[in-house]
């Protein structure tokens, strides 16, 4: 690997060539990668026989038409609603997986006691449980709760840190950090509690931000759940309403489609870039730093 | 009365099926700088968690002060302790840093901020209250930590290697101040180093551990002057202690004649517990050999010459390490500090002196026969 | 750290008050109702206990096995395909080269959003009829294709889809690369290996623990795959993308059978277990472990 630096002309002129063809790999995939991203965007600002109709990116015939027929929607609701709906329910989803996820991490990572192997194992294990296994009995359960039709079944399980995967990545974080200033802090006075508070959570403060976002985008992306628990179109978030648009919508109004999706993945795409190191970090801490 | 005295009974610690601490009696007397010394892994560490309450004995008491603490929670034990990673709150300044105990037990902000200010002042930290931990050096982040314990006047100050992190330049000047801090407070410290310099220089007491047990406490010169056994001769002073393999030949009530390879040694001891027949060490320092003529104040009955062929030499500037062979002492190689900086080329032959008396006899358990037993008290 | 285990146990109490309710009671749930006849729609007691009825009308159900076969092929299609192309640009990318994080970041973005209901719907116009796929092959002289209405093509879309989304598993390549110490190929170098040989003796084997965390996630994942095949293609046509998870939610919220979605359900998660097993017994003959920690707690 180019790792010892050759001054050596023949060996010089081998590099740039090998450099050459990674950019060459690199631009190509990277551009398949990223065109049909472009050409969604695009197509919402494009009148639809145009979409059709050529494979430049850049709209002719530049139009708001698709966008604000898409934000109306075909349904009694405009887009706006399907929106906070999402966030309606992410955010408490988002909050109570933060801090179930944080307790029950500190819990392993930190005390000592009978039976936390089996339970930690127990813990790994779901994380390859698959969902649908549970799902049947989850929706009976929730429907004897008369939860059906609201968002608790969305977000309650979140406050018992169902998702091992976010526990395994703050217990990660954490035994990557030396007990030392949680002990400083036991003798400055602190009881466990403070310790987490004081101490603990300023010092994994990236690994919980890794934890929110995760879980802000997952939900976002997140179908099945509400699409078996959710029945009122008024309650729909945007996951669902998209579907629904595609099934609604007359067949040739693919502007307004794709103009929906564009705003869906708006959320996401901000957050991303705002924080995307947190994303990296995240989702390496459980399989290379263990 | 008693305050700043500490006190532990019987102490033990397992870690599961792990013996780490094997029964640990101790008194630490108010004021005293007690240095825990041994090898790594020794639970050295491990005893001084227990004294902070971070770590609750299997079995035994620990009293600091007239208290029993053995059950107390550590921030109301009267100890504060310095960490070896510092173990500063990173997003915390170094103010906050240093007040934080008193924030959690509650004080007026004013008076945090005065007690601080009295530590940073003591501790020359004033203009780097504001500062992140980040944004210091190592010898600074050390000061802080140590501010941290000075702002809870504690009874008891606890050190677990609080300098092996830093440079030796740095360790040194650190080291000097920690007993100057020592001098200015009067207060009593706990000190755990595996480094027996640091131990030597800064201990009032040092308290010698070996795989959870206590092997010998004392006075630094005492130690150094009358191990009691071959593990604390052999830890303490550097270079090692050489030993030589003897048997006992005669015992007499002022001597104890011992026969190494070649030479036999009558070894001034009273009243030794041992036979003749006995197998025994013989120890003497690297720095107790002499090369040269013998001084005309040694007396015949004390000292002995030996031929020696010179093996190995490693110049230190100030000193020199010769590596010698002594066929009439032992088969091995022996090391023998030689001030200043004499010719010595490998494979020529030297005359080597020792003083009997400043031999160190232990039986076939380790134990140091005769003599040191009677020790007399060694003012620090 | 501390002793105290009440409160250790009052920390992960969250967590096993839902592991009880939300994992392993509705887990036992399923399989109990996996051997009955329940509908949806009936009242829980009206659940007759069937024996192995389920699981024997299974056996003879048409439907069942083409969609247990598409899922295989799924699967043994999605995963050696997705590793194998993280782990080609994963090396690609780790050179010292200018401009590694935008290209990092641009392959990273499709897996961030991949999951999203508005790539699928994406996805469904790129391989329509009209769709960009085929804009592109008319545009380049070739023939356009009936991507989502011929069965055997139908099952590739949605192939690719979750290919385009190999950042996620490319980012831990990477990170796994660059935790290979560089003095390992400074000194083979020195030793004379070539680069192929640096590859397979000191990339690969020190690579393989995230080989194995990648290819457990992947699998885990590809089975249970869902909102793909649901939205660009419903399952069609000719149930050709009828995948395992989209016959479990039709018979259950669809055709209301309880009883069978249970047994579908569990004939998936053994499957998955099965997998598991597999690859973590078989972890200790090819997976390298080379500092083994002790778990110092
Ligand atoms: N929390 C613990 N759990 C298990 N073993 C421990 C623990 N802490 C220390 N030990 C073991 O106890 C022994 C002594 O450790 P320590 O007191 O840290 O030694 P040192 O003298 O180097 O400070 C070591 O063998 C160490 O592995
Ligand atoms: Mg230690």
């Amino acid at each position: 690997m180019s790792l010892i630096s050759t001054p050596r002309r023949d060996v010089a002129w081998i590099g740039r060539f090998s450099a050459l063809l990674r950019y060459g790999v690199l631009i190509g995939v990277g551009l398949i990668m990223l065109y049909p991203l472009f050409w969604m965007v695009a197509a919402s600002f494009k009148p639809n026989h145009e979409i059709f109709g050529s494979v430049s990116l850049w709209p002719q015939d530049p139009t708001m038409d698709g966008v604000v027929k898409g934000w109306r929607t075909g349904t009694e609701y405009s887009f706006a609603t399907y929106l906070l709906n999402s966030f309606a329910f992410i955010m408490p989803k988002v909050v109570l997986t933060v801090v179930s996820s944080v307790l029950v991490a500190y819990g392993f990572a930190r005390f000592r006691m009978p039976g936390k192997q089996l339970w930690f194992a127990l813990m790994v294990a779901t994380i390859l449980l698959p969902k649908s296994v549970l799902l049947i009995p989850q929706y009976l359960m929730f429907r004897e709760f008369g939860w059906l039709d609201t968002y608790l079944p969305l977000y309650v399980p979140c406050a018992f840190a169902t998702d091992g995967f976010f526990v395994f990545m703050v217990v990660q974080f954490l035994r990557g950090i030396p007990p030392d200033m949680e002990e400083a802090a036991v003798i400055d006075g602190c009881n466990s509690l403070q310790v987490l508070w004081h101490v603990v959570v300023p010092v994994i403060m990236p690994a919980i931000i890794s934890v929110a976002l995760f879980q802000f985008m997952w939900s976002l992306n997140d179908f099945l759940y509400p699409l078996i628990y959710l029945s009122s179109v008024g309650k729909y978030p945007v996951a669902l309403a998209l579907k629904m648009a595609i099934d609604v919508t007359e067949a040739t109004a693919w502007n307004q489609v794709l103009a929906m999706s564009t705003i869906a993945l708006l959320p996401s795409l901000i957050v991303f870039f705002l924080a995307q190191k947190y994303f990296v970090e995240g989702i390496t801490s459980g399989s290379v730093k263990g | 009365m008693a305050k700043g005295r500490v006190l532990l009974r019987g102490v033990t610690k397992c870690f599961g099926a792990v013996d780490v601490i094997k029964g640990v009696d101790l008194e630490i007397a108010p004021g005293e700088l007690t240095v825990f010394v041994g090898p790594s892994g020794c639970g050295k560490s491990t005893l001084l968690r227990l004294v902070s309450g971070l770590e609750l004995p299997t079995g035994g008491s620990i009293m600091i002060g007239d208290r029993d603490v053995t059950l107390v929670h550590p921030s109301e034990r009267g100890i504060a302790m310095v960490f070896q990673s510092y173990a500063l709150y990173p997003h915390m300044s170094v103010a906050e840093n240093m007040g934080f105990g008193l924030k959690i037990a509650g004080l007026p902000k004013p008076l945090i901020k005065e007690k601080v200010a009295k530590a940073a002042e003591i501790l020359q930290l004033t203009p780097l209250l504001d500062r992140k931990p980040r944004a210091l050096s190592g010898g600074q982040r050390q000061r802080v930590a140590i501010g941290r314990c000075i702002v809870r006047e504690p009874e008891v100050f606890l050190f677990d290697e609080p300098l092996s992190n830093l440079d030796a330049a740095l360790r040194g000047q650190m080291r000097v101040e920690i007993a100057r801090l020592h001098a200015k407070l009067g207060a009593t410290m706990i000190y755990v180093t595996h480094d027996q310099v640091e131990a030597m220089t800064l201990a009032t007491r040092i308290v010698v551990l070996n795989a959870g047990r206590i092997e010998q406490i004392g006075a630094p010169i005492e130690l150094y002057r009358h191990p009691a056994n071959l593990f604390v001769a052999g830890f303490i002073g550097s270079p090692a202690m050489n030993f030589m393999d003897g048997i006992v030949e005669a015992v007499e009530t002022n001597s104890v004649s011992v026969r190494l390879n070649g030479a036999t040694l009558r070894l001034p001891r009273h009243d030794a517990a041992v036979k003749p027949g006995a197998k025994v060490t013989v120890g003497i320092r690297p720095e107790h050999f002499r090369v040269g003529p013998t001084p005309a104040d040694m007396d015949d009955d004390q000292a002995v010459e030996f031929d020696a062929i010179i093996d190995l030499v490693e110049r230190l500037g100030g000193e020199t390490l010769a590596h010698l062979r002594m066929p009439s002492l032992s088969d091995g190689v022996l090391v023998v500090k030689i001030s200043g900086d004499v010719p010595l080329r490998i494979g020529t032959g030297l005359r080597v002196g020792i003083r009997l008396a400043q031999c160190h006899l232990f039986d076939a358990d380790g134990r140091a026969v005769g003599e040191p037993a009677a020790r007399a008290v060694v003012a620090a | 750290m501390y002793d105290n285990r009440v409160s250790g146990y009052l920390y992960i109490a969250p967590f096993l008050i839902g592991l009880a309710t939300f994992t392993l009671f509705p887990f036992l749930a399923s399989f109990l109702l996996s051997f009955s006849d329940y509908q949806l729609q009936d009242p829980v007691e009206q659940a007759r206990f069937l024996g192995l009825g389920n699981y024997t009308q299974m056996a003879g159900d048409d439907t069942f096995h083409g969609s247990l076969g598409v899922t295989f092929l799924y699967v043994f299609i999605t995963v050696p395909l997705k590793l194998a192309f993280a782990l080609f640009i994963a090396f690609v990318l780790n050179f010292k080269l200018r401009g590694i994080g935008f290209f990092r970041t641009a392959y990273y973005v499709p897996s961030i959003l991949g999951g999203s209901v508005a790539i699928a719907v994406l996805w469904r116009y790129v391989f329509a009829g009209d769709g960009l796929i085929n804009q592109v092959l008319v545009w380049a002289g070739g023939e356009p294709l009936n991507w989502l209405g011929e069965p055997a093509y139908a099952l590739f879309t949605v192939v690719l889809l979750r290919l385009w989304q190999f950042g996620s598993a490319m980012v831990v390549f990477l990170a796994g690369l660059q935790n290979i110490p560089t003095d390992l190929y400074e000194a083979a170098t020195i030793d004379g290996a070539g680069k192929a040989r640096i590859f397979f003796t000191i990339t690969l084997p020190l690579l393989t623990p995230v080989i194995f965390f990648n290819f457990i996630m992947q699998i885990v994942q590809a089975f249970q795959e869902f909102n793909g095949p649901y939205i660009i293609t419903g399952g069609g046509p000719l149930k050709s993308t009828y995948l395992l998870p989209l016959m479990i939610y039709e018979e259950a919220f669809k055709y209301f059978n309880v009883g069978y979605a249970a047994a579908l359900s569990w004939v998936l998660f053994l499957i998955i277990a099965l997998f598991t097993i597999i690859a973590f017994a078989s972890a200790k003959y090819w997976v390298f472990y080379g500092n083994e920690r002790e778990d110092g707690e």
